[in-house]
């Protein structure tokens, strides 16, 4: 049995956690209960309507997957905590999981009495329609006196209470398996039709038309042109076939792409509704699940890779075009990993087409600091190529002396920019550059790989060299097409089309070595609980990094003061490092772990970039909460993120109407409805702004008035801001609230030129290849917009190249 | 007689607004209703330093400063709603200006019953000891259908329900005035204890 069990209260110390705690370990041979905490849930307000945010699915998703929910309440001033009387809310409002439920209440509390008012009162409020759970009658388990009941252990000390305990539980569990029976589901009739209905996805709405015969779901086709290529492709083809054979709404929503799935499930139920059916009915019908014995799947091929992003699929394209077999192992449902969410150009120089292009104001003076350098500073084995690129830029500057001139580049820019943007100390005072092999291989190979790509089948811009965000110059190759997808699309349509396998759903957990140490394969669990065994000559780790891990941060970070334990990423959910653990089983050294890179400003409950009004940087006014700037807004990422920590993390960005036309990401419709749902803030004088998210509304309108000042005489005494556009001063005026959040991890898997992971002894681990963010060594302490797309493609094709080399098409010694 | 009467819901459209707002017209010549808002207040969330909101303060004042309180709660599940339950639950970490403070509970709802339930359970939650209202015995108005209740001038469109309403908040002010005769002058004793759970299991339960 699988029992979710809610801390009734959102206090920081609760008797009600430890006694569930205490059930969660002594119960655990005959069930698994799942804690779910009140923290982070909003109150209820109907008119603010939360039911579809991740944090309240979630709740709603894992009460319904339950066979019964324990609910450990205190009694706060003689009823149950507003905390937990919200979720309750939440969940009987537009979505009803405990519809039915089979319910345990157990309350811990200070008096001898426990808390016998508040479990009255929540068993009248459990037994509301709304909410209609169907709580367990008698045995009643009241703790009194917790403060004395448990012992250093947080176990309960009194053993005729922990037999009490037991006798109830034991009840539950009977209890919970009757009422399972009783809901075995109704028939369902629909008035026969097509329905138009809307669902709402991850970028609005998605008109939808659902067909229905007198018994049967028969047809759903969604309208997809607003959604993001590529992101939620999956749930279009998988969902609407998952709730038609099933003929239910209990599917699952797919990892990556919840709030999409959610919105094609609720466009369902909508209309089924309006066929005059209960669609909660249609929930309940649970889709017969083979979960018999264990699947065992077993594939010999060529070359297995690890992940369908950018480094993995080029490096399968690669074994494909010189005719080997190759299996792409893909944990999730959809392939693309992070790449998909790239903002798409690669950086690679090209200077005979950049050539083209005329300067811009200001390179040549970021040519001529490049000159001015130190060679001091310059790490040694960096030292000849500094002195040919001084040579280079000498000539070029000397060249155009008299005219603006063209854009200039060179492989060996690329290679000191790359060395120069990536280096960093961390706190214990360690320097960190990208290792000299390495960054020469991605520079002298980048523009080889926008041709391989090219043959591929991806197109790139000719008429545009651009800038990636943080790429410090202009020698960006743009796909033609939607950004990252467009390169995924590429790559996954030559792949299927020569053979490859993709293997989605199927999560590399182990890499398999012979005696000699040699790797020879992997295990992974792939969908409905088979668990696939490859062989092959050679492994390629491609699963990306560890943004979306915050332990696995923490725990390496050696660069910032601190990681905030709820810090949202950039990244899909996918990445967790799991490249980084398969490759140390097997003895991997790694590299540069301790150096992560943040975004930050991103939005504190999504991680998200573009909500709220983003404007370019001369138009930031940054003000953390106390209504105070706090730092250059044209620091780099990394001293934005670095002040936003010092400063409680949570800052915003202030804008006038004026500033907020200047924004790139928005519309007035997007900023109405983000204003609407509270995580916009919007008002006609600053002072109101300032009282609306709990700021001296004194220090923010002081704060703007030094800012208007610093803007008229271009000179900001305090924080040395040098570019300044707009003033703040037309309302209605706007608070974008803001957090760092991770971005990318530069630190890795040890690799050489060549791709081979490298062992702690310095050693190749034979068979063994890695590419892509799970890599370190050539980012080192900051990654160039831009480049992680050169590294992804040149080191994919890299690792394909040597594993072939080395153990395909050799004879067997 | 100067009253505030607390809108037990952050919902920005709220019968049971307008039936304060009813009454603060209707009783204009009795007394001086002013209404206090819940909806701005954060979630209680039991902070260990009992810092007291801002938001918290202002109704507390509120409340501090009138003579009696009325309080207009909807029905959600049953009970009062969780943003109401907040605001409660701040009001007696905190501040506790509830103290011996006459209050009357009125109700509107969709549903036929109107907020029995819901009442009920303010009632009882009003009478813990760390709260220690005086709420008015006998007395319950509920106000069913309350979407179809009010005419486009904000009036009761049934004259009983209106009538009835007028009985008790005369009710309510001969309550008011009582109470200021039999609550002893301990008033500021109580108040200055800070109440605490710990406290009462450690000596005194
Ligand atoms: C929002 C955003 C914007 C970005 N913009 C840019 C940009 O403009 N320019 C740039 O150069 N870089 C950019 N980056 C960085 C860049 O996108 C990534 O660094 C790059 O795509 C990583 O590619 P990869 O192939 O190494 O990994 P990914 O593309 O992330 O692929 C890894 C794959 O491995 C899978 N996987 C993980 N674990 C397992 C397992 N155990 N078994 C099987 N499969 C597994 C994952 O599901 C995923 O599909 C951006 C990143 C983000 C998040
Ligand atoms: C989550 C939720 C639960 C509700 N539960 C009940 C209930 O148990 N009994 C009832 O009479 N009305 C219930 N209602 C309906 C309310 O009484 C109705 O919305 C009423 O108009 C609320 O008062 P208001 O107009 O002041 O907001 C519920 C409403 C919501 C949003």
């Amino acid at each position: 049995m699988k029992f979710i069990g809610i801390v009734g209260t959102n206090a920081k110390k609760s008797y009600n956690r430890m006694l569930l705690k205490f059930m969660q370990d002594h119960f655990q041979d005959q069930a698994e209960i799942e804690i779910l905490e009140l923290t982070d849930v909003p109150l209820f307000n109907e008119s603010d309507d939360q039911s579809q945010s991740p944090l309240i699915q979630s709740f709603n998703q894992k009460i319904m997957d339950a066979d019964g929910v324990i609910i450990a309440a205190p009694e706060h001033n003689h009823s149950v905590p507003s905390a937990l009387k919200s979720i309750i809310e939440w969940l009987s409002y537009k979505l009803h999981p405990l519809d039915g439920k089979p319910v345990m209440i157990v309350g811990a509390s200070y008096s001898v009495q426990g808390s016998s008012r508040s479990q009255l009162h929540l068993r009248q409020i459990l037994d509301a329609p709304g909410v209609n759970a169907t709580v367990m009658p008698g045995s009643e388990f009241l703790l009194g006196r917790a403060q004395t009941a448990f012992d250093d252990q947080g176990a309960l000390k009194v053993e005729g209470t922990v037999n009490f305990l037991d006798s109830c539980f034991m009840k539950f569990i009977k209890f919970a398996g009757i009422v399972a029976e009783m809901n075995v589901p109704d028939a369902v009739t629909y008035q026969p039709g097509t329905y138009e209905v809307t669902a709402v996805g991850h970028n609005g709405n998605l008109p939808m038309s659902v067909t229905l015969s007198d018994d049967r779901i028969e047809d759903i086709q969604i309208d997809t042109s607003t959604e993001t290529k590529g992101i939620a492709d999956v749930v279009f083809d998988r969902i609407p076939k998952e709730i038609i054979d099933g003929q239910t709404l209990a599917v699952d929503a797919i990892s990556g792409a919840s709030m999409t799935s959610n919105g094609v499930i609720n466009g369902v139920a909508e209309a089924v509704k309006a066929a005059g059916a209960n669609p909660d009915a249609l929930k309940k019908r649970r889709a017969a699940q083979a979960t018999a014995a264990q699947n065992i799947t077993d594939i010999t091929t060529d070359v297995v890779v690890v992940g369908a992003g950018g480094a993995g699929l080029t490096a399968a394209a690669q074994v494909l075009q010189s005719g080997r077999n190759v299996l792409v192992v893909e944990k999730f449902p959809a392939v693309g990993g992070n790449t998909v969410r790239a903002g798409g150009p690669m950086n690679a120089a090209d200077p005979e087409w950049q050539n083209k292009f005329e300067a811009i104001p200001g390179e040549k003076h970021t040519l001529t600091e490049i000159t001015q350098i130190d060679e001091a500073t310059i790490a040694p084995e960096y030292l000849a190529d500094f002195r040919a690129l001084k040579a280079q830029i000498t000539n070029y500057l000397k060249e155009n002396e008299d005219q603006r001139g063209y854009l200039f580049d060179s492989t060996l820019l690329h290679r000191i920019q790359t060395y120069l943007g990536g280096k960093r100390t961390d706190l214990n005072g360690q320097p960190i550059y990208g290792q000299y092999d390495l960054v020469k291989e991605l520079t002298d190979h980048a523009l080889e790989s926008v041709k391989w790509l090219e043959k591929i089948g991806v197109e790139f811009d000719q008429e545009q060299v651009t800038m990636p965000v943080g790429a410090i110059w202009r020698r960006g190759h743009k796909p033609l097409g939607d950004q990252g997808f467009a390169y995924i699309k590429g790559l996954q349509g030559f792949v299927t089309s020569h053979g490859g396998r993709i293997m989605t759903e199927t999560a590399a957990e182990e890499l398999t070595t012979t005696a000699a140490g040699k790797v020879d394969g992997l295990i992974a669990k792939g969908a409905n609980n088979t668990k696939v065994i490859v062989h092959a000559k050679a492994v390629i780790l491609a699963s990306g990094g560890f943004a979306a891990n915050t332990k696995m941060l923490q725990e390496y970070n050696t660069y910032w003061t601190s990681i905030d334990d709820d810090i949202k990423t950039t990244n899909s959910p996918a990445m967790t490092g799991d490249g980084i653990q398969l490759g140390t089983g097997v003895g991997a050294d790694l590299v540069g772990m301790g150096f992560s890179q943040m975004m930050p400003v991103s939005d504190p409950e999504t991680g998200e970039l573009f909500t709220g009004v983003q404007v370019p940087p001369q138009n930031f006014v940054m003000v953390n909460q106390a209504g105070k700037r706090f730092v250059n807004e044209y620091g780099s990422r990394d001293e934005l993120t670095q002040a936003a920590i010092d400063n409680g993390s949570l800052f915003y960005l202030i804008a006038d109407d004026e500033i907020k036309k200047t924004a790139y990401n928005t519309t007035q419709a997007k900023l109405d409805a983000q204003v609407a749902a509270g995580t916009l803030f919007r008002a006609d004088t600053l002072v109101d702004l300032a009282k609306q998210i709990n700021m001296d509304p004194a220090a923010l309108t002081e704060t703007i008035t030094n800012y208007n000042a610093y803007a008229d005489a271009g000179e900001d005494p305090e924080f040395h801001k040098n570019a300044f556009d707009l003033k703040v001063e037309v309302a209605p005026f706007y608070a974008t609230p803001r957090k760092p959040a991770t971005h990318h991890t530069m630190g890795g898997l040890k690799i050489d030129t060549g791709a081979h992971v490298i062992n702690t002894d310095g050693q190749v681990i034979n068979g063994l290849y890695a590419a892509g963010e799970v890599a370190g060594g050539i980012h080192a302490g900051n990654r160039l917009g831009g480049n992680s797309l050169s590294d992804i493609f040149t080191f994919g094709r890299i690792a394909a190249t040597s594993a072939l080399n080395e153990e395909v098409t050799v004879p067997v010694k | 007689m100067k009253l505030v009467g607390i809108v037990g819901t952050n919902a920005t459209a709220s019968t049971n607004r307008q039936l304060l707002q009813y009454m603060q017209q209707h009783f204009t010549d009795q007394a001086t209703i002013e209404i206090g808002e819940i909806a701005p207040l954060p979630a209680f969330n039991e902070p260990e330093d009992r810092a007291v909101p801002a938001e918290v303060q202002v109704l507390s004042d509120q409340i501090e400063a009138a003579d009696g309180v009325i309080f207009a709660t909807p029905e959600y599940d049953h009970s009062i709603p969780a943003a109401l339950k907040s605001a409660i639950e701040w009001l007696s970490y905190t501040t506790r200006p509830l103290i011996n403070k006459p209050v009357m509970i009125v109700g509107a709802s969709n549903g036929s019953l109107g907020t029995s339930r819901a009442q009920t359970h303010l009632r009882q939650i009003l009478e813990a000891p760390e709260l220690k209202a005086l709420v008015m015995p006998n007395v319950e108005y509920f106000l069913g259908h309350s979407l179809q209740a009010f005419d486009e001038a904000g009036n009761l469109t049934d004259a009983d329900k209106a009538q009835e309403l007028d009985a008790d908040f005369m009710a309510f002010l001969a309550f008011i005035e009582l109470t200021a005769k039999i609550t002893p002058a301990n008033k500021f004793v109580e108040k200055n204890q800070q109440f605490s759970w710990s406290q009462i299991t450690d000596g005194r339960d």
